[in-house]
């Protein structure tokens, strides 16, 4: 299968003098097939976030090279990468990120109406689609000060989709919800895959990643391993043996 | 984030200066531009304010003491005509109130006699009287540029300031007088200072000659004319020795003024000015104070987590409030002792005038502490508004500002309008308005500045536009003619006039003519003493005038008043008043109240017979048909009729308001330099603020794909909006208010209701236009740094 996205040799470093300077991510190689389901895991500080920011061209990267459906990211310009984001990846954060001066309804549309043909009766048609397909319909003309956290981050799934866009990037998607919330956006995104969208997550948690089929280990600003799990298919009722194997896994990297 | 807290946990810990000093140095380091711009307002506040203060100061000081070193009388009454001195120093003698009396004599010699300097052209059409005088001897001293009295020799003469500006002479330079037959020459030794007839806006002008010359003037040219001036034992009795005065039988034709009108004319001019200067930089100082207010709350905002993790290490409320007022003190501070130096040096080019026509007066310690004092209270200004600002502390508890970590817009959850409902908006101008109105308390702040900036430039440019156009002859008690001729008391004054009556009247290139004589009648006023009221009569509805109230004349028993006139004899259309001509009492009716400055204010019209006895002054004005060439037919008047005084309108309005307008319009263009100025750094603030405040939606827009210039057009949108309400408020304003406020003001010298008149594509396009785009360049610059705001920066803080 095609390559999404091929990263090679990819450095980050922090700081201006040589004195200063943090290394963060250091010479990070990585494909991701169309389709594929991948998530990152490693301790704190292992550079998951950053690597995530730089492939996905919200940080720049020092080194390497990024090529993300055959055009090179390092050779863009701030504007053709914002063009990029708002056309072909769409964005989960943790925090949720939604803009708090508009209604939640706004939310999810705002980044198609930037688009360069947008027909909005369209766009609020595929959005209130999306809102129904994750069950925030009543939620429409709320604030996002009037939603609990799990019904926010369906509106940040719901955001990241609009566009139609090829790959989805998460940063701990989960990591602000409970359990059952949590559980319920990783079914969510399994059934986004299964429809054919790349999703790559930074992830600690067991649960998020057994739900993927690729399981990469960061460390020290490299990834160091991976395993691959296979996909995730809820009729399997295999859920328990994939955290097992990956938990196994993961001790052995000693995380 | 970590380093600030540690920094202030250290400060405390070891309750160091020196920590201090270096929290407030990274701040400033962090935060150039903003504390640049802070800087600038208080700095041009502190300046401004300075420099005002002293002006007051330095005129009240000059003023005081040029009348003090001229010896100025208190009551002067101006006399054309025959009179009996012995009568007069007599009644001078036995009067309770008259410490001493002089009379002065004047040769007043007409322009077109007086050739000044290299000008090979004589003061034709000038609207000045030039008179020539000895020096005075127990009051009124002439004085030159020292404050020292003027001396002169034989074939010397000391010549007005007013001249030394206008004409540009200096000393050495040629003085002539010379008509037909006969001719005299003086070299300038020195300039009058003279505090009865010093600003342009008095038209008689004074030139000093040795005795010998003036007695060889006074027998070969020009007519006498004398001021009859009386210094009081009482000066508060002033009005009743007015009234007194008036009752007598002593020589009054002509006006009467006192140390009052004389204090308040020197002052007027450059008092305008001070006031004015004043009043731009207590402006700026309520626009630094709400800088600093808005930039106080942006930082508790962008500190709100670190405020709570100081509260909940222990870290003192009052102590934290400490370190941000320390900042605010140390900036307010150092830019109010520079603005005050730098006023040290520029006093002088404020002054300039005001020192040239009133001198400098001896130093006192006011001068130097008054302008002090007033840069303090700007300062506590400022930091009592900070200090205001900083009981937002009182509300931050530990435990909220860490969970929520954001202060919060203050914004009340209001349904405002939705991006989705929106058919046709582009979204960025969408999102800018949507956002203006939604947050419309925060832009408070650049909607103010922008109206009173807008007024700051509205009025001003207004008025001058109202002063310039032909209209405000209106202002002047006159009404639109094509030209003016002025006949001054002279010998054969009654024949010439019936002969230019004459001329006129047979000159097909005239199409309407209206001859007025001014003569001085005596009126009953309301405590039934009579006084001298200058009535102007002919037939008013030839060149009408505007009236506040009512209409001319029209009636042998109708009379129209002045405003000031009608205010002191409390009289109203439709009232009573009484004249008294020659000796014989005449009932009249008011029927109409009209402005006007000239004259003292003081001036009244009325369909009487003409009263040659007690003529003041002959004026015909006149139209001439439309193919008729103005300036030429001028010309032929100038000549017939010499030697009287032919002008246009427009002329008679330049050579009265010449001086007036043309400072009034380098301190308009000042105003608007620097209205443009604080309208910059304004924009450039508050959106810098903004971006700050708002840096994690905006890192949000643009991880999700939004464009620089998307962004950077919703701000733009916001303050174009913002300015463009401010500017339609402030046209609204200034037409109100502003034109109240001045009508107000020149209701003193006798204009009580100054319409404005303004220019359509001055006010309404090329001033917007130009604002606008002064704008929206500035919002661009000042949103650049929105490239700094990405979420990968916000994740790794």
């Amino acid at each position: 299968m095609k390559n999404i996205l091929e990263v090679k040799a990819l450095s980050r470093i922090y700081g201006g003098s040589k004195k200063n300077q943090y290394n963060v991510l250091k010479n990070v190689n990585l494909q991701i097939e169309k389709g594929e389901f991948v998530s990152v895991m490693g301790p704190s500080g292992s550079g998951k976030s950053t690597l995530l920011y730089n492939i996905s061209g919200v940080d720049r990267m020092t080194a390497g090279s990024v090529i993300f459906n055959g055009q090179e990211l390092s050779t863009l310009s701030e504007k053709e990468l914002s063009k990029l984001r708002l056309h072909k990846m769409g964005f989960i954060f943790q925090n949720f990120y939604l803009l708090k001066n508009i209604c939640i309804f706004d939310n999810i549309v705002l980044s198609a109406y930037f688009g360069d043909n947008a027909n909005r009766q369209e766009i609020n048609d595929r959005a209130m689609e999306l809102m129904k397909k994750t069950d925030i319909v009543e939620l429409a003309n709320h604030n996002i000060t009037q939603a609990s956290g799990g019904q926010l981050q369906r509106v940040g799934i719901c955001r990241a989709l609009i566009n139609d866009p090829d790959i989805i990037f998460g940063d701990e998607p989960t990591g602000a919800l409970n359990s059952k919330s949590a559980n319920e956006i990783m079914e969510i995104l399994a059934d986004i895959n299964r429809r054919g969208t790349t999703i790559l997550l930074v992830t600690h948690d067991i649960k998020v990643a057994s739900k993927t089929e690729r399981v990469l280990f960061m460390l020290d600003g490299n990834i160091v391993a991976e395993q691959q799990l296979g996909k995730y298919v809820k009729a399997n009722n295999d859920i328990q043996a994939r955290e097992k194997r990956l938990s196994g896994w993961l001790m052995k990297m000693g995380f | 984030m970590i380093s600030f807290v540690h920094m202030r946990a250290q400060f405390f810990q070891s309750n160091s200066r020196f920590m201090l000093i270096k929290i407030i140095k990274e701040d400033f380091l962090r935060k150039k531009c903003i504390t640049l711009v802070l800087f600038i307002f208080i700095w041009i506040s502190a300046l401004l304010i300075a420099i005002g203060s002293n002006m007051i100061v330095e005129l009240s000081h000059s003023l005081s003491d040029l009348l003090a070193q001229s010896r100025i009388p208190h009551f002067i009454q101006m006399h054309s005509g025959k009179m009996n001195q012995t009568d007069i120093e007599l009644w001078a003698s036995s009067h309770p109130l008259v410490q001493s009396e002089q009379t002065v004599e004047m040769i007043n010699i007409d322009g077109s006699n007086v050739y000044l300097g290299e000008n090979h052209t004589a003061e034709i059409n000038s609207v000045m009287d030039i008179d020539f005088v000895k020096q005075n001897h127990s009051m009124d001293y002439l004085l030159n540029l020292e404050n020292q009295i003027i001396e002169v020799s034989r074939g010397e003469i000391a010549v007005p300031i007013f001249y030394m500006q206008s004409e540009k002479m200096k000393i050495g330079d040629r003085v002539r007088i010379s008509n037909r037959i006969f001719e005299m020459d003086f070299t300038v030794v020195n300039f009058v200072r003279d505090a009865v007839m010093n600003p342009s806006i008095v038209h008689s002008k004074r030139f000093v000659v040795n005795e010998d010359d003036f007695d060889m003037l006074k027998k070969n040219i020009g007519e006498v004319e004398y001021l009859i001036e009386f210094q009081l034992t009482d000066l508060s009795k002033l009005s009743e020795f007015r009234n007194s005065y008036q009752s007598s039988k002593l020589p009054k034709m002509g006006p009467a003024i006192d140390c009052h009108l004389f204090k308040m004319i020197n002052a007027l001019t450059d008092g305008l000015i001070a006031a004015v200067i004043v009043f731009v930089g207590f402006l700026f100082n309520i626009v630094a104070t709400l800088c600093i207010k808005f930039t106080v709350l942006a930082s508790i905002e962008e500190d709100y987590r670190e405020i709570g993790v100081m509260k909940a290490i222990g870290i003192q409320q009052k102590d934290i409030k400490r370190i941000y007022l320390s900042k605010y003190v140390v900036l307010a501070g150092f830019a109010s002792a520079v603005g005050y130096l730098i006023s040290l040096f520029l006093n002088q080019l404020f002054t300039a005038n005001m020192m040239l026509y009133l001198g400098v007066a001896p130093k006192s310690i006011l001068q130097y502490s008054g302008p002090i004092a007033a840069v303090a209270l700007m300062f506590l200004v400022v930091i009592v508004s900070c200090m205001q600002v900083l009981r937002k502390f009182d509300n931050i508890t530990a435990l909220e500002a860490l969970r929520v970590g954001t202060l919060g817009d203050g914004v009340a959850e209001k349904k405002y309008f939705s991006l989705h409902k929106s058919k046709f908006l582009n979204v960025n101008i969408f999102l800018g308005l949507r956002d203006l109105f939604r947050r419309f308390k925060m832009f408070r702040l650049l909607f103010l500045v922008f109206l009173v900036c807008s007024l700051v430039i509205i009025v001003p440019v207004n008025f001058i536009n109202t002063i310039k156009s032909p209209g405000f002859i209106h202002y002047m008690g006159i009404g639109r003619s094509d030209i003016r001729i002025d006949l001054r008391q002279t010998e054969n004054m009654i024949e010439r006039f019936n002969d230019m009556i004459t001329y006129i009247q047979n000159d097909i290139d005239v199409d309407l003519f209206l001859p007025l004589v001014a003569s001085q009648f005596k009126v009953i006023n309301s405590q039934g003493v009579q006084e001298n009221i200058n009535i102007e009569t002919g037939d008013f509805t030839v060149f009408p005038l505007e009236y506040l109230q009512g209409a001319a004349p029209r009636q042998d028993n109708e009379i129209a008043l002045s405003f000031l006139n009608s205010e002191e004899l409390n009289k109203g259309i439709g009232d009573p008043l009484q004249l008294v001509i020659d000796g014989n009492k005449r009932n009249m009716v008011v029927t109409g109240i009209y402005q006007d400055v000239t004259q003292g204010g003081r001036t009244a019209k009325a369909r009487l017979p003409i009263h040659h006895e007690t003529a003041l002054w002959y004026v015909v004005s006149l139209d001439v048909k439309p193919y008729v060439n103005i300036k030429k037919k001028i010309d032929e008047y100038a000549k017939v009729f010499y030697p009287a005084r032919v002008t246009d309108l427009e002329g008679y309005l330049l050579q009265t308001l010449g001086n007036t307008i043309e400072q009034l319009s380098f301190f308009t263009i000042i105003g608007i330099l620097i209205a443009i100025s604080v309208i910059i750094l304004m924009t450039f603030l508050f959106l810098k603020l903004l971006i700050v405040k708002d840096c994690s939606q905006i890192a949000i827009m643009k991880s999700i794909g939004v464009s620089l210039n998307a962004i950077r057009l919703q701000y733009i949108t916001s303050a174009l909006l913002v300015l463009n309400i401010g500017i339609a408020l402030g046209t609204i304003v200034s037409k109100t208010i502003g034109q109240g406020m001045v009508s107000a003001f020149f209701s003193f010298m006798g204009a009580s209701r100054i319409h404005f008149v303004i220019d359509p594509v001055q006010s309404y396009f090329i001033f917007p236009m130009t604002l606008m785009v002064i704008v929206t360049i500035t919002s661009f610059l000042s949103v650049a740094s929105i490239n700094k705001s990405y979420i990968a920066h916000m994740i790794q803080e």
